[in-house]
């Protein structure tokens, strides 16, 4: 895929429930190459973004527009699977290949081996193929969550949590594989997390999302840093943002450095 | 004193004729029913059979109320459409957004089971001569099986066996990975609808052939002993289909060899496989230490 080429784009896009939106509108486009995290605190409206992206929940109003011909790879929180379900991790890798109607080419599977076999290699989850998925530790499972959501060879991997499981030393070393992973593949990567400190190094932009100010901000993650209200929660915790040159000490009196600001109207 | 007749093997199979309709239907629906029976439990639905059971009571008897007291003739007071009805409607609202939830697809089955026990009880009581009529074209007997029933019980089993077979990748995804399944662009509200209107059908066929008990049973013991025994969930699906169909045949014969009463005995074989296949998931967990 051309470098640099646009994979998701979403244009003054409101999410919410029921048709009452819950933060103004949003306006940002991920590109190859492109490391986005979406952070805020609880309740701020992540995961309400992330199933809306997903076209998992309906969105209030705006355009959203999937764009590219790969599609979406999704990495969710963790798989809803209690003990009685039997499922080795080879077989939950072969569940991610199918998209749209490929269920019914019921050869698919043999076809797709070295998919299947490459995913698994690429996120070294190999070794335990044929083992019980549900005895696997968290980092391990998210390692063959990875697998599962690139088996269908996707453009963009978008994970949700997918360290909220794990200690310190497991969620650098997940990181470490989806920046690899991005590399590799040439992937645009959107990710909701918690922990800024292992995603300051890493992502490229970021979306800022404060349900109790009614604020959004998205852009480059130098530029949302430095804004008031994010260093007041979070402190200069992206090293490269620089000093404070940030706005306002208050979420009501921002102006519109850089990234998109929008405020309820 | 005349002595008894023999009951081993070969008398059984000398007198195949008498028995060949009711051990082929009871095969082929705990085949069918045992296969589909891995969604039911892995799904916490066990008390499917039992509500939908009682659903179609009320469509049946919602029928002949409105053929006795309303005057309605034709399709409208067919029992047949009451009870197709009642469990497509039961079917439908088990697939609704609101009852994805484990709790609230429990709540969901309690709620028809009740409504469909209490429901008939009340119409019941507006046209009494016909109630035992409600019974016999609910529940049939595993005893004896008329060739229309075994046919119509073919008829069923063949398609949606194939179509199980071909779709089964579709429907395990919309079943165990709804969210990720929907990301990927798999049609999960056609593949749910077809996978409970299935189960519907299938539960509601059989045991009007063969009777509640050892369909209830079809639906959650072998899927139980298969899952217990199986790596993944395509091979439970082939392990629980044999188990079924195992307990269909084989407890046919163990009522005949043992004077028993056939769908207790079809019952209680599958317990037995549940028990072995306990048996043997213990002794691997104790192998692999």
């Amino acid at each position: 895929m051309t470098a640099n080429a646009p994979l998701l784009r979403a244009h003054a896009l409101r999410i919410g429930y029921i048709g009452r939106a819950l933060l103004p509108p949003l306006t940002f486009e991920v590109r190859v190459g492109e490391m986005w995290a979406i952070i805020g605190r609880n309740g701020s409206g992540k995961t309400t973004l992330l199933r809306t992206l997903l076209d998992l929940t309906p969105r209030v109003d705006g355009g959203l527009e999937r764009l590219g011909v790969r599609g979406i790879g999704y990495v969710p929180q963790r798989l809803g699977l209690d003990l009685g379900v039997p499922m080795r991790c080879v077989d939950v890798v072969r569940g991610g290949l199918d998209r749209g109607w490929s269920f019914l080419d019921a050869l698919r599977p043999l076809r797709s081996r070295a998919q299947v076999e490459q995913a698994m290699r690429e996120t070294d989850t190999l070794a335990f193929a044929e083992r019980q998925f549900v005895t696997l530790s968290e980092g391990q499972k998210q390692r063959v969550l990875m697998a599962r959501a690139l088996a269908c060879e996707p453009g963009l991997l978008v994970l949700d949590e997918p360290t909220s499981a794990m200690d310190a030393v497991a969620e650098e070393a997940a990181f470490d594989l989806v920046e690899k992973l991005q590399r590799a593949r040439g992937l645009g990567v959107v990710v909701v997390a918690h922990h800024l400190a292992v995603l300051a190094r890493r992502a490229t932009h970021l979306v800022y999302l404060d349900a109790d100010c009614g604020l959004v901000l998205a852009g480059p993650s130098g530029e949302v840093a430095r804004h008031a209200t994010f260093v007041e929660h979070y402190g200069h915790i992206f090293d490269h943002a620089g000093p404070s040159d940030a706005h306002g000490g208050h979420c009501d009196e921002h102006d519109h450095h850089g990234p998109t600001t929008e405020h309820p109207r | 004193m005349t002595p008894e007749p023999s009951r081993d093997l070969a008398a059984f199979l000398d007198a195949w004729e008498l028995f060949q309709a009711p051990v082929i239907a009871g095969t082929i629906a705990g085949a069918l029913v045992g296969l589909l029976g891995v969604y039911v439990v892995l799904r916490r639905m066990v008390f499917l059979a039992g509500a939908l059971s009682q659903t179609a009571g009320l469509g049946v008897a919602l029928a002949f109320y409105g053929r006795i007291r309303l005057g309605l003739d034709g399709l409208l007071g067919s029992p047949t459409l009451g009870a197709a009805l009642a469990t497509t409607t039961t079917a439908l609202l088990l697939v609704g957004r609101r009852a994805q939830q484990g709790t609230q697809r429990d709540s969901l089955l309690g709620l028809a089971w009740l409504a469909g026990a209490a429901g008939t009880l009340v119409v019941g009581t507006r046209i009494v001569q016909e109630v035992q009529d409600i019974q016999s074209i609910l529940f049939g007997s595993a005893v004896v099986v008329l060739d229309d029933d075994l046919v119509r019980v073919i008829g069923l089993a063949l398609p949606l066996g194939l179509l199980h077979l071909w779709w089964q990748r579709g429907f395990v995804q919309a079943a165990f990975d709804a969210d990720g399944a929907r990301v990927r662009g798999l049609p999960v509200w056609l593949l749910d609808v077809t996978l409970i209107g299935s189960i519907a059908l299938s539960i509601s066929l059989c045991t009007r052939v063969l009777g509640a008990l050892p369909v209830f049973a079809f639906s959650v013991l072998p899927a139980m002993a298969a899952l217990r025994v199986s790596p993944n969930i395509e091979r439970a699906l082939v392990v629980a289909a044999g188990v079924g169909a195992a307990c269909g045949a084989g407890g046919y014969y163990l009522a005949w060899r043992f004077d028993l009463p056939v769908g207790a005995a079809q019952t209680l074989l599958a317990v037995a496989f549940v028990a072995l296949a306990t048996a043997v998931e213990r002794g691997a967990l104790r192998r692999a230490g």
